[in-house]
């Protein structure tokens, strides 16, 4: 038998167990540099940011009424402010927040 | 032979706030920001829902998602060559008709999808794709088109446009147009030659409910289907990552792109505009174009507008003048 | 009641896969293996066979059909020869690494340049370091059982590793010989159904095969290497069942013939066994003491097993059918392996390669006596004149 260092682990195959509904591993809220942030008064709920974002992290909180930004994965392409119907959404530098940029303990 | 039972029937949407909620492309993934692959991937997986096994060929949609130990794909996937998608879901089309048939798997044959890039499609990988729509498998080939071998650094691939800058056609004084070839035309390789085809289509990111429709269409129908989607590319068109979307409205709008179903020999249209914009307009918004010269603009629009006279007919290609001259 | 039948090699192992009830086969034509899908094509048409039968486009389609299939949860066949193998070579890593078991039966041929119908092994050796199991067969019935056997060992959850099953094209695979063929219940009781850990299923999905970090390399090669190290066990088992429930009596990894206080011996797999079976049988009755031994299986390469039944001679000619230009033996690769089995014991019989049977060539009688010639001047002189002979073409000395 061999000795696998911790974190070297693969799976038999590579065969690794499908996400439910977010995927841990590949964190990506700290690509960032501008966060698109939602004047609530303005949005007719129109639902492009949350059909248009290719990483799923605009969804709607119906419950609220209203959509709501995911942002542990939001990269900050801005498509969402670009398709918004009603220009609800602004961009905001990423810095500017109090917890702006997200810090993981390592890359990967 | 029996054939495997299938009473699934996807229904179409109206609207955009009729798009299904759940998500089986799930956040966490590796793709650059605005990627447009990335995105049509999620309304792919949306429209298919969970009864749903992806076959994805080596390309951006493998690397940038796969990496690392880890997916976004909350349905069965499974990684093939660049070279044999098509023939994977081939073989697992086959299996399922078998399991089945000998009780082994209960219920439907589950959506089979095949995931390729132009390079997966219509350059190494053409001969499986080709091979699937001949042998009739119940399955849907997809090709993502960014236009490009994107993954790699972006090279040159048989859908990049005449009079891209990418990585192997870069402009230079000898070849100042950069890419001196006419694109292939996937959705016509594959219409009219493969007799259990029965439906084809092109889609695109900026026409979303039209994409899940179509992509639902194609799930329907018994037999293979094919679809052209195009997915934008930031980082390989050069082009500010907001942008995807209008990009990908403006290739519609210029004739760079065309919308169409095929169905049992007819041709149907979607979003033909009554008058196209120049594809100057679309060009000039790509750092990809940013060399061209008047002269390669006009061979590009003559190449467009031959194209839009009808889909399947040959196009003249200008020559390229010979290399003394240039 | 098991029956008695003449067969080729590539209808014995027809024979094999249908008793197997393989699922998934994928066909494509090339000579000489094309047979076997011949026949299962019959089978299939006409209702012996609830198949799916597959018309691939080309080699590495096939590969990749069954990898597919498999992958999927169907016991999964298919086949080829030649330069047909090579042209898939690109799967062969995928599908070992990726630990789905499938069967790809090889009538071997030589490699182009240029076509060549004939027998060299060259086609399947090449594709050894792929992480394949991977034997000969003497005869067509021994291709019949290396199906048997290989699917059971393969598919076994210690093992979970593809099979190259070869026999020697047009020697074995196109002339009959005879095959004891069983009942299907006793099929039954040695093969159970094909059941892979994590099948490609929507009610539990499962992501096969994301991309790792380079350091997580190391692991999937380590994987890969102690399935290696754990299959040779599991032959033994796999075939004291198959000699039990069939009434043979296989070795698992070398077979010896009239190797009893043997000086010298041919080391040898494949086709041209039976050939130097008689040859051994011939000289022995002129007081020669030479014995033979047949290898099995070539991965894993069984490397004990080896050593100990070689140490018992003075001099070794492994009679080789493939090459390997430029190698260290200038000549095959089966000599590279031997030397490395025996280069740990204290006392190392002589060695020398003998290629034989290239291009398809018929290896007679009397190139193995030459051969034992050779091998008795050897262990006279105390050393070997040379590394390699190419049987027939060697000026005389």
């Amino acid at each position: 038998m061999f000795n696998i260092p911790k974190g070297k682990e693969v799976p038999l195959g590579c065969v690794t167990p499908a996400p439910v509904t977010e995927q841990p591993m590949m964190i990506t809220g700290n690509w960032r540099e501008y966060r698109p942030v939602l004047e609530p008064e303005k949005c007719d709920l129109c639902m492009n940011c949350v059909v248009f974002c290719p990483d799923a992290c605009f969804q709607l909180d119906e419950a609220e009424e209203m959509v709501v930004l995911n942002e542990k994965y939001c990269k900050g392409c801005n498509i969402c402010i670009e398709v918004c119907a009603t220009d609800a959404l602004v961009k905001v530098h990423e810095l500017d927040f109090e917890d702006g940029v997200v810090r993981l303990e390592k890359p990967f | 032979m029996t054939v495997a039972v299938r009473t699934q029937n996807l229904p179409p949407i109206k609207l955009i706030r009729n798009v299904p909620k759940e998500e089986y492309y799930v956040p966490g993934h590796r793709t650059c920001a605005g990627c447009g692959p990335a995105l049509q991937y999620k309304l792919v997986a949306k429209a298919a829902g969970p009864n749903t096994i992806f076959v994805g060929p080596t390309g951006c949609m493998y690397v940038a998602n796969a990496s690392y130990l880890c997916t976004p794909y909350a349905v069965p996937w499974m990684h093939s060559q660049i070279t044999n998608g098509g023939a994977v879901a081939s073989g697992i089309e086959a299996a399922y008709r078998v399991l089945l048939r000998k009780g082994k798997r209960e219920g439907e044959l589950p959506n089979i999808i095949v995931m390729a890039g132009d390079g997966g499609s219509t350059d190494i990988g053409l001969q499986a794709m080709s091979a699937m729509m001949y042998r009739g498998h119940d399955a849907l080939f997809i090709c993502y088109d960014n236009e490009s071998y994107a993954n790699t650094g972006i090279q040159t691939s048989p859908t990049t446009p005449y009079g891209s800058n990418t990585t192997f056609t870069p402009p230079g004084s000898a070849i100042p147009e950069g890419k001196k070839l006419f694109p292939k035309d996937p959705p016509q390789l594959v219409i009219g030659g493969h007799p259990a085809v029965k439906y084809v289509a092109t889609a695109s990111v900026a026409y979303p409910v039209d994409l899940i429709n179509k992509v639902r269409k194609a799930l329907n129908v018994q037999g293979p289907t094919f679809m052209h989607i195009h997915a934008p590319c930031p980082k390989g068109w050069k082009f500010d990552a907001a942008k995807t979307v209008e990009i990908a409205r403006l290739a519609i709008e210029t004739g760079m792109w065309n919308m169409y179903e095929w169905e049992n020999g007819e041709y149907k249209y979607q979003f033909r505009p009554k008058r196209y914009k120049p594809v100057r307009e679309y060009v000039k918004l790509q750092g990809r174009f940013a060399h061209l010269s008047e002269a390669h603009i006009a061979k590009l629009q003559a190449f467009v507008d031959a194209k839009l006279k009808a889909p399947g007919i040959p196009v003249e290609v200008p020559a390229p003048p010979p290399r003394a001259q240039a | 009641m098991a029956k008695e039948m003449m067969l080729s090699g590539c209808a014995a192992a027809a024979q094999a896969a249908k008793l197997a009830q393989v699922e998934v086969i994928c066909s494509y034509p090339i000579r000489p293996y094309t047979a076997i899908m011949m026949e299962l094509a019959k089978m299939v048409a006409n209702g012996e066979l609830d198949a799916e039968f597959v018309h691939g486009e080309g080699e590495h389609a096939q590969l990749s059909v069954v990898l597919g299939a498999a992958a999927a949860g169907a016991r999964a066949l298919t086949g080829s020869s030649g330069v047909g193998v090579t042209y898939a070579f690109e799967t062969y890593s995928p599908i070992a690494g990726g630990r789905i078991p499938l069967q790809m039966m090889i009538a071997d041929r030589a490699l182009d340049p240029p076509g060549d119908f004939g027998s060299e092994h060259t086609d399947a050796m090449s594709c050894r370091d792929q992480g394949w199991i991977m034997g000969w067969a003497e005869n067509p019935q021994e291709a019949f059982d290396n199906c048997l056997i290989n699917y059971r060992v393969g598919e076994d959850h210690r093992v979970l590793l593809p099979q190259f099953v070869c026999q020697d094209g047009y020697f074995v695979s196109h002339i009959p010989g005879k095959v004891v063929i069983p009942d299907q219940s006793q099929v039954d009781e040695f093969l159970p159904p094909y059941a892979l850990p994590h099948p490609l299923d929507p009610k539990h999905p499962v992501s096969h095969g994301p991309q790792i970090r380079p350091d997580q390399g190391t692991v999937m090669n380590l994987q890969r290497a102690q399935a290696m190290l754990d299959t040779p066990a599991v032959i033994k088992e796999v075939i004291d069942d198959y000699n039990r429930i069939f009434g043979r009596n296989l070795s698992p990894f070398v077979e010896e013939y009239m190797t009893d206080d043997a000086e010298i011996a041919f080391f040898i797999m494949g086709a041209h066994t039976m050939t130097a079976r008689h040859a051994v049988k011939h000289l022995r009755s002129q007081g020669v003491k030479i014995g033979l031994v047949k290898l099995r299986f070539v991965r894993p390469w069984p490397t004990q097993e080896v050593a100990e039944v070689l140490s018992k001679f003075k001099a070794v000619g492994v009679v080789e059918t493939s090459t390997s230009y430029g190698g260290a033996a200038r000549g095959g690769n089966l000599l590279h392996e031997v030397r490395a089995s025996l280069y740990e014991l204290p006392q190392r019989p002589l060695t020398t390669s003998f290629m034989a049977g290239l291009g398809g060539e018929m290896v007679p009688l009397k190139d193995f006596y030459y051969m034992a010639d050779i091998l008795s001047k050897a262990v006279k002189d105390g050393k070997t004149k040379k590394t390699v002979y190419w049987v027939g073409f060697e000026a005389e000395d």
